[in-house]
């Protein structure tokens, strides 16, 4: 009954609002015997049907006995409404690859064991409720800023900047020669009008107090607190002196990224899945990138790094077992990990695992993150968090525009970090 | 009676297939979510409590649910003045017989059959600061021109433009139906009564349009005020917070990505209130000035 009803509130929300569509993709017919998993994701440029595919074959060739029927999403990046609506209609797949809001769908997932987690390096990354629901299968960087060597040498920069000043400098530098410094993006993808946000509340916030996140939680700071509000004037300031372009806005992140690839900008701070072989290791480009840390007031050392995004399970799947095997196997097939890292430049965090060599952009990436960890200078990524290191659900979507205000002069700082306080009392 | 009987088991047979329906896909649901309004559910959650009016208190007082009422109002004001006034004036001149004008009248629909996404991504393109028309803009000397869905102060407009575009065939196809069906011989005797193209078309074709106004507008009135597509696509309720969010976003962020079902019902059960009131007082208003012939 209880289905029934969400069935029916989720056609009225349908009806009302959008029309959803769902692709389920066929497989090849079940062998005898065969126990079927569901499998929900989502494909890409870099992670079409074919990539799928191939990891999925890969994954039921170690575990037989299992036959996949893919469930593909609208959008990539649409993935968690597209879940949800399943949830509401009670067709949530078994398996799912790239939750984002982990922590709504926790109490729908099985919570991985310690025994499940031995071969995966950071085996607590995004807990919820000290429940681990996500495989922590990969980590991205954040804080990373792509630069155009070539448009840095004709402003006369001659080294990346290793402190805040400098990159001051260096954008100042650009725009008196007519050089956008800043790419950024945004339209349908609010996201990529945030990461120069991110760089900043990475050195200037968690680089100082790594546990700011959960103290916000627990209500012992708050937005409008000095340090973020002196992060933040910072960002609002580099849209304020036009080195953030606020047209920029409208261009989604494809545009955003072939923006930076055909020169119309100087640095595109940007998550290392940028270093991927189709885009800032694309042999085809015609301009040489380099990347720095987002520098901080003293140096560059820390850097911004998630680990999760792995794959989930339903805690109601039919064949509970059968969908762990099949997870598990997906996410530790070594072939499945290069394919991973060719395709959607991840770094594995996988234990014994290495990369296979790999172009200049994700090397450099890839070093970046593993100087920051040997250094211990990792620090979570704003924004960019899962569990209980995460904002509350709907936060996210309010702080990627919350930068867009900023970009676009709509808000002041004081306006934008009030909001945020008021939204999340809203939200907890 | 035996006959009365059978004949009303004819008509329901023909009419349940379509009754069965509406009743489980349209009535079942907006009852159901009438009641998901009183409560707190969400459907990433075990439980729900029953809340009473409480969801819709709320909604007087958040500010984004009435900045996104103030957006879709303004939004619809657009799309229904213009495609109206525009699709009136393109009519009048498609109003005549050749291929020329066969042709037209296709290029004109085109828009309208085309998926709202693909409009959307379109027009993305079209209204890029470094697209086709920022670029005859600056050709044409224009050092700055604007940042069409960038400037918060130009995208709810922007938005409103593309979707009267997309509308805009819909227009002149109903208004071409109305502009047929006037009887030449009107038309005739008010000239030979010495009456103008002005005054001919202000005294005779004007008044009998009036079916083809009540149609444009309450369509128009609906189709608008359920927008979700173009802005999912094209500006994601931005640049910034709630620029260009209209009420069906909003309702899909608050059910979807804020995972608060029950609050969300409690918006759509008041959106469906608002276009019902307002299709209802349109087709009052519009139908008043319709004339008989």
């Amino acid at each position: 009954m209880h289905k029934t009803l969400a069935a029916g509130l989720a056609a009225l929300l349908a009806l009302t609002a959008c029309s959803v569509n769902e692709a389920a993709a066929p497989s090849s017919p079940a062998p005898a015997g065969a126990k079927e998993v569901t499998f929900l994701l989502f494909e890409s440029p870099n992670l079409n049907a074919a990539y799928w595919d191939a990891q999925i074959k890969r994954a039921t060739d170690a575990v037989p006995g299992i036959t996949v029927k893919k469930v593909v999403a609208p959008a990539a990046g649409s993935r968690d409404e597209f879940a949800k609506q399943l949830i509401a209609s009670g067709q949530f797949p078994d398996v799912h690859i790239g939750l984002q809001d982990i922590l709504g769908f926790a109490p729908n997932l099985y919570a991985w064991t310690p025994e499940d987690l031995k071969d995966f390096e950071c085996a607590t990354c995004g807990a919820t409720g000290g429940k681990v629901v996500q495989l922590p299968t990969n980590t991205q960087t954040h804080s990373n800023v792509y630069y155009n060597k070539g448009l840095f040498e004709k402003a006369g920069i001659t080294a990346p900047p290793k402190t805040y000043a400098e990159l001051l400098d260096a954008a100042a530098k650009l725009k008196a020669k007519g050089i956008t410094p800043f790419v950024t993006g945004g339209g349908p993808d609010a996201f990529a009008s945030t990461l120069a946000w991110t760089g900043v509340l990475t050195t200037d916030v968690y680089g100082k107090n790594p546990d700011w996140m959960r103290q916000r939680r627990e209500g012992k700071v708050t937005f409008s607190d000095p340090d973020f509000k002196a992060a933040t004037q910072k960002f609002a300031d580099l849209a304020a002196k036009g080195y953030i372009d606020k047209k920029d806005l409208s261009r989604d992140y494809g545009a955003t990224q072939t923006a930076f690839l055909e020169g119309k900008g100087a640095m595109y701070p940007m998550g290392s899945w940028f270093a991927s072989p189709g885009a800032g290791d694309n042999p085809e480009n015609k301009i040489e990138i380099g990347r720095f840390n987002w520098p901080g007031e003293a140096d560059s050392a820390k850097l911004a790094a998630f680990t999760g995004g792995g794959l989930t399970v339903s805690a109601a799947a039919k064949d509970l077992e059968s969908a762990k095997k099949f997870a598990l196997a997906f996410q530790l097939d070594k072939a499945n990990l290069d394919a991973s890292v060719k395709a959607d430049a991840l770094f594995p965090a996988i234990k014994g695992y290495t990369p296979p060599s790999m172009g200049p952009v994700f090397t450099e990436s890839y070093k970046a993150w593993s100087d920051a960890k040997t250094a211990g200078a990792i620090v979570p990524s704003f924004g960019w968090e899962a569990g209980d290191d995460a904002m509350l659900p709907g936060m996210k979507e309010k702080w990627w525009s919350s930068a867009q205000d900023l970009v676009s002069g709509k808000k002041n700082v004081d306006d934008v970090l009030s909001y945020l306080d008021d939204e999340w009392d809203k939200s907890s | 009676m035996r006959v009365v009987y059978r004949r009303a088991w004819y008509f329901l047979s023909f009419g349940a297939p379509g009754l069965l329906i509406y009743v489980c896909f349209v009535l079942v649901p907006i009852l159901l979510s009438v009641g998901y309004s009183m409560t707190n559910y969400s459907l990433l959650r075990p439980g729900w409590t029953w809340v009473g009016l409480r969801n819709y208190e709320l909604l007087l007082t958040d500010q984004a649910f009435l900045t996104s009422l103030r957006v879709t109002t303004i939004l619809t004001v657009m799309v229904l003045v213009a495609p109206n006034l525009l699709g009136l004036a393109i009519a009048v001149l498609l109003d005549r017989r050749g291929w020329f004008y066969n042709a037209m009248r296709s290029v004109y629909f085109t828009p309208m059959v085309l998926s709202s996404v693909v409009v959307s991504v379109i027009w993305t393109r079209v209204l890029d600061d470094e697209g086709p028309l920022n670029q005859a803009l600056r050709f044409l000397g224009v050092a700055d021109p604007p940042g069409w869905l960038s400037d918060p102060d130009y995208a709810l407009f922007s938005l409103g433009g593309i979707v009267s575009w997309q509308m805009l065939g819909f227009c002149v196809v109903v208004y071409l139906a109305g502009l047929q069906g006037v009887p030449n011989e009107l038309a005739e005797a008010a000239s030979i009564d010495g009456a103008g193209p002005w005054t001919r078309f202000r005294r005779i074709t004007w008044p009998l349009l009036a079916p083809a106004l009540t149609v444009n507008t309450v369509v128009l009135l609906i189709t608008t005020f359920k927008i979700f597509d173009h802005v999912k696509v094209i500006t994601n309720g931005g640049p910034g917070t709630g620029t260009t969010a209209t009420v069906a976003f909003t309702i899909m962020q608050e059910g979807f990505v804020e995972n608060h079902q029950g609050y969300a019902s409690a918006m759509a059960v008041v959106m469906l209130v608002i276009i019902a009131v307002a299709s209802v007082v349109a087709l009052r208003v519009l139908q008043r000035r319709e004339v008989q012939l």
